[in-house]
C-alpha cells in the first residue's frame, strides 16, 4: 500500500472480515506519519506543507489561548480557569523545578510551563476527533524542543561556571582515577552531547508514535472485522459485529491509556529538561 | 510522490527543517505568551501569599490583643475584689466606730440633759420657795390685821374668818402650783 493512502481509505478498501477473500491490511507507517502534502515545497530535506503543520497550528492556539486566557485577568480570588493555570504551575513548581533547581528555578518556571503546555497540547491531538494525529509522533518537533533545551542547558552551566569549567564538568566525572579518563571522557562525552539530546527527543517521540500505531491498529481492526453483511451467512455476520465490539472497546480503553501517556510523557520530558538545567547551574559533582 | 523517493521519505527518524522551523516558531510564539503574561499571574499569586501572611499576622497580633486585655481585665477585677473587701472591712470598723461614738454622744447628752433637768427643777423649787415665803408672810400680815379689825368678841365671826383665809390660802397655793408645772 502506498504512502498517499490514509486509514480511512483502507477501511474503505472493501476488505472486511468473512468477506470476499481479501485479508486485513494494517495501516502503514507511512500512511500514518507520512500524510500528503497539500502544498509540495519542492526543496530538498522539507515535507511540504502536510497534516502536521495543521495540527501543530491548532496545538499552538490551544496552548497559547489557554495560557492567555485563563491568566490574563489574574486575580488573587481565582476563576475556573485561573484555577487551573496556577495548579499547573503549581504543580511544575513543586514536582518540577524546585525539587531539580531549588528555589532558583523558579526562573524556569515559565519555560517548563510553556514546554509542559506545547508538548501536552501536540500529545492530545492524537486523540481529538478530526484531527488524530499526535503533533509529537513527527520527530522534528520534540527535537526543536530538545534541541533548545540542550543549547540552554550549555548556556546555563558556560554562564555559570565558565566555558572550561562546564565542559569539564560534563566530560571528567568527579573521583576517577587519571589513568582511566582516556576511557571515560569519550564515554561521557557520547553520553552528554550525543546521547542525552537524542534520547530526550526520541522518548517522547517514540511514545506517541507508538501510541498512535496503537490505536490506529484498534481503529482499523474495527473497521476490517465489521462486515454484518458478510457473504457467509448471518451467523458469521453476527461474530464479526462481536470481533469488532472488543476492537472497539480496546480502542476506547487504549484512548483513555494514551490521554494519560500523553500526559505523563509531557511531564516526563519538563522533567528531564529541568533536571538538566539543574545540573548545568549546579556544575561540577 | 515518487517511490523511488518512498524509502527514504519512510524513514520515521527523519527531522524536515520545514517542520523543525515551524515547530521553533510555534514554541517562541507559546513562550512569548507565556513570558507575556507570567507577570499577571505572579502578582496575583504574591499579593494573594501576601494577603494570606497579612490575615494571619493581624489574626495573630489580634489574639495577642486579646490576651494581653483578658489579663489586664482579670488583673483589674482581682484588685477590684481585693479593693471591695478592704472597703468592707473599713466600713465595718467605721460603723462599729460610729456607733460607739453615737453611743457616747448619746449618754453625754442625756445626762446632760437630765442634769439640766434637774438644775431647772431645783431652780423652780427655790423660786417656788421664795415666792411662798413672801406670799406667807404677806398672807400673814393680812390675816393678823383682819384679826385684829374684826370683833374678837364674836367666836363666830372668828371662825369665819379663818376659813375665809384658810381658803383663800388654798386657792393660792393651788394657783402657784398651776404656775410651776
Amino acid at each position: 500500500m502506498g504512502a498517499d493512502v490514509s486509514v480511512v481509505a483502507a477501511s474503505e478498501s472493501g476488505c472486511h472480515l468473512f468477506g470476499d477473500g481479501c485479508g486485513f491490511e494494517a495501516p502503514t507507517v507511512g500512511s500514518l506519519f507520512f500524510p500528503t502534502p497539500w502544498v509540495d515545497f519542492g526543496l530538498a530535506g522539507t515535507s511540504g506543507l502536510t497534516k502536521y503543520y495543521l495540527v501543530a497550528v491548532v496545538a499552538l492556539i490551544v496552548a497559547a489561548s489557554f495560557w492567555y486566557f485563563t491568566t490574563r485577568r489574574a486575580k488573587v480570588v481565582p476563576g475556573r480557569g485561573q484555577s487551573v493555570a496556577e495548579l499547573l504551575v503549581g504543580f511544575l513548581r513543586d514536582q518540577v523545578t524546585r525539587t531539580t533547581m531549588g528555589k532558583e528555578g523558579d526562573k524556569y518556571l515559565p519555560l517548563m510551563v510553556t514546554l509542559f503546555l506545547f508538548i501536552f497540547c501536540m500529545n492530545v491531538m492524537g486523540i481529538i476527533p478530526g484531527l488524530q494525529l499526535p503533533v509529537t509522533s513527527n520527530l522534528a518537533f520534540p527535537a526543536v524542543l530538545a534541541l533548545f533545551i540542550f543549547i540552554l542547558w550549555n548556556v546555563v552551566g558556560i554562564r555559570r561556571h565558565g566555558v572550561g569549567a562546564h565542559f569539564k564538568a560534563r566530560l571528567v566525572p568527579g573521583g576517577v582515577p587519571g589513568w582511566i579518563l582516556p576511557v571515560v571522557v569519550p564515554i561521557e562525552a557520547l553520553s552528554n552531547f550525543v546521547i542525552r539530546p537524542a534520547t530526550h527527543m526520541i522518548r517522547l517521540f517514540a511514545t506517541m508514535f507508538a501510541g498512535h500505531l496503537l490505536l490506529a491498529l484498534f481503529a482499523a481492526a474495527g473497521f476490517y472485522m465489521f462486515n454484518p453483511t458478510s457473504p457467509m451467512g448471518p451467523l458469521f455476520g453476527a461474530i464479526s459485529v462481536g470481533y469488532s465490539g472488543i476492537a472497539l472497546l480496546g480502542f476506547l480503553v487504549f484512548t483513555a491509556f494514551e490521554l494519560f501517556i500523553m500526559a505523563v510523557q509531557a511531564y516526563v520530558f519538563v522533567l528531564l529538561s529541568s533536571i538538566y538545567l539543574g545540573e548545568a547551574m549546579e556544575g561540577a559533582h | 510522490m515518487p517511490t523511488v523517493y518512498l524509502a527514504a521519505e519512510e524513514n520515521v527518524l527523519r527531522i524536515h527543517w520545514d517542520e523543525f522551523t515551524f515547530g521553533l516558531i510555534a514554541f517562541l510564539i507559546i513562550l512569548g505568551v507565556v513570558y507575556k503574561m507570567w507577570p499577571r499571574l505572579t502578582k496575583a499569586l504574591d499579593e494573594r501569599a501576601d494577603q494570606i501572611e497579612g490575615g494571619i499576622a493581624r489574626a495573630q497580633k489580634a489574639e495577642a490583643e486579646a490576651d494581653e486585655i483578658r489579663q489586664q481585665y482579670r488583673e483589674k477585677l482581682e484588685e477590684a475584689h481585693r479593693e471591695y473587701a478592704q472597703e468592707l472591712e473599713k466600713a465595718k470598723e467605721q460603723r462599729a466606730a460610729i456607733i460607739a461614738e453615737a453611743r457616747e454622744e448619746a449618754q453625754v447628752e442625756a445626762r446632760r440633759i437630765i442634769d439640766a433637768a434637774h438644775a431647772q427643777i431645783e431652780a423652780d423649787r427655790q423660786q417656788a420657795f421664795v415666792q411662798l415665803k413672801g406670799e406667807i408672810g404677806t398672807l400673814s400680815t393680812e390675816l393678823a390685821s383682819r384679826i385684829v379689825g374684826e370683833s374678837l368678841s364674836d367666836s363666830a365671826a372668828q371662825n369665819r374668818v379663818i376659813d375665809r383665809f384658810l381658803d383663800e390660802l388654798e386657792q393660792s397655793e393651788g394657783k402657784q402650783q398651776a404656775e410651776v408645772r
